[in-house]
């Protein structure tokens, strides 16, 4: 889940990919040649940029039609993210609750003890 | 994205600043050795910034705020990956999935 996070915000680290992402909020799916002809970019470039979201699992392909392939969100695209606000706040719910703890035992006493 | 979270404490903010701020302090309340901890703002005794990853983690920045209160501190915690802007995409996700 971790590495699968890291990947995710890796890939949308970069301004580009974003947009990539979030045209495909706007249209559905996509394609290099229809991504080349709105961005300023080669068809080289997009290629690569679509591959590494595909790689985070943020993007799959469609079943084929003809020679295009097309690609949209997957839709649990956005599950590690949600995973990690999940896990981040039960892991400060406990970490405040042995701070508060440790501060009024005072700090002449060990508040395991 | 981010989450936050908040406590009140019955100690002073100076005894809180000094459990978050130093490892000693740390040592009573947080116990995960492979989270390598850099500081990027550190004003006692209302504010602590601190950055921190791990191998299997991706870095986030954590931001305490210290309030005083009659009898105590109050602790604010914000814990943000600001390189992810999860929430304005979750917003377009639903609307367009709506």
């Amino acid at each position: 889940m971790s590495d699968e996070l890291g990947a995710v915000f890796a890939a949308l680290a970069d301004p580009t990919r974003r947009s990539v992402v979030q045209s495909l909020l706007r249209e559905g799916s996509t394609s290099v040649p229809a991504l080349t002809a709105s961005l300023p970019i080669s068809r080289q470039a997009v290629a690569k940029h679509l591959a590494a979201l595909e790689d985070a699992r943020l993007l799959e392909r469609l079943p084929p039609v003809g020679r295009e392939v097309r690609y949209r969100l997957r839709g649990e695209a956005l599950g590690p993210a949600t995973a990690w606000l999940r896990d981040a706040e039960s892991a400060w719910e406990g970490r405040l609750g042995r701070l508060k703890r440790a501060v009024e035992a005072g700090s002449g006493g060990d508040p395991r003890a | 994205m981010e989450v936050r979270r908040e406590i009140d404490v019955e100690a002073s903010p100076e005894e809180v600043f000094e459990a978050l701020s130093t490892e000693e302090g740390r040592e009573s309340w947080l116990d995960e050795p492979g989270r390598e901890i850099h500081v990027e703002s550190f004003e006692p005794p209302e504010r602590l910034v601190w950055w921190w990853g791990a191998e299997d983690h991706p870095a986030t920045r954590v931001d305490f705020r210290i309030l005083a209160r009659p009898g105590g501190a109050r602790i604010v915690v914000t814990e943000s990956a600001p390189s992810f802007p999860l929430a304005d995409l979750r917003a377009r996700f639903a609307m367009v999935a709506a």
